[in-house]
């Protein structure tokens, strides 16, 4: 009971005031951060590592940097701008990662196992009613190149308008708008390609 | 009109974010190239499938089990570092007294403490040398990341 007292007068507190709290130590400021932003950087994760196992990884990896690192932050700074950056950043890596196992997996087998190992770890199934055509497009966005993948997640799902793209991205608004544009005309390569 | 203006105005026409006069502006840049039209057609048509597409809930006892999975991984860090402290600690002492009986006994040749001291001397060189590359390439590493 004072436990869900003390967590429902911590949840009035905005994000600076929060942040400075678990620079103290406050581990119920953090719980409450980790509350409010869960969900958020979950389904981004998800989008950028495309599986839940390793999103729900990412995720909770990024919220415990960030705990960690927590002095470092300027609460004068935007939370979950700072948040993102450690959490695009783990995806990047563990993306990474498995590029490395698959190339390894490439040496060891005969191509056909390698391009069914591939084709594994595109997962569709984590869509909501995903028909032939949202299953072929959601294929073309995991083959494309991190920084366009990334774009794309956060325009076309996250929705995000493109001040505050820039803002997580660090980069200005012209190259948010021109890095769209040139994912999404990958992207439509990729599709061309994959009904030739 | 520069390539990068053109670029600016498909991408909000297709974002709906623009304004009246610059989907005026595109509508007459697109009647005038063909390649500009395609494009606009093609990605509107996925961004109309892409709108369409979200991931599925996860159920609420993922949710549940999600702040322990942190909590658990912060304290079992701790407990991690303890140990890690408390193993670097007590190996040093032993080891600084391992080396202390040896050095100070003088039932062994001199020799042979100048081989060991020499030997132990080397050791610590190529650790010291591999722990300042690793640190050193993951510092590296750490800038690759951030491609700003």
């Amino acid at each position: 009971m004072v436990t869900k007292g003390i967590l429902s007068s911590y949840k009035e507190l905005t994000d600076p005031q929060l942040a400075e709290l678990m620079q103290r130590g406050d581990m119920k400021a953090f719980e409450v951060l980790v509350e409010r932003y869960r969900q958020k950087a979950f389904y981004l994760a998800l989008g950028l590592v495309g599986d839940a196992d390793e999103a729900a990884d990412v995720s909770q990896e990024a919220f415990i940097r960030v705990y960690r690192a927590a002095k470092r932050f300027d609460t004068s700074e935007d939370f979950f701008g700072w948040f993102y950056v450690i959490l695009s950043n783990l995806a990047r890596n563990r993306i990474k990662k498995r590029q490395v196992r698959a190339a390894h997996v490439r040496q060891e087998q005969a191509d056909t196992d390698a391009i069914r190992h591939r084709q594994s770890r595109s997962n569709p199934d984590l869509l909501l009613e995903a028909d032939e055509t949202k299953k072929l497009v959601w294929e073309a966005i995991e083959r494309l190149p991190y920084n366009f993948r990334e774009i794309i997640i956060l325009r076309h799902f996250e929705e995000l308008p493109y001040g505050e793209i820039a803002g997580l991205l660090d980069i200005p608004i012209g190259s948010v708008m021109s890095r769209l544009y040139y994912a999404r005309l990958k992207l439509k390569t990729i599709l061309e390609t994959a009904n030739e | 009109m520069s390539e990068e203006k053109k670029i600016e105005l498909l991408m909000k026409v297709i974002d709906d974010v623009a304004t009246e006069s610059e989907l005026l502006e595109f509508e007459q840049l697109a009647a005038a190239d063909a390649k500009l039209n395609d494009e606009y057609i093609a990605m509107k048509r996925m961004k109309e499938v892409t709108d369409s597409m979200r991931f599925k809930e996860m159920p609420d006892s993922f949710w549940e089990g999600y702040w322990n999975g942190i909590y658990n991984n912060l304290e079992r860090g701790i407990g991690w570092t303890l140990v890690t402290i408390a193993a670097a600690l007590l190996s040093s002492f032993g080891l600084f007294h391992v080396f202390k009986d040896f050095f100070l006994d003088g039932n062994i040749s001199i020799l042979v403490r100048l081989g060991v001291g020499i030997g132990s001397l080397g050791v610590l060189v190529l650790l010291w040398s591999i722990l300042r590359e690793v640190l050193f390439a993951r510092k590296r590493e750490r800038y690759k990341e951030i491609e700003r």
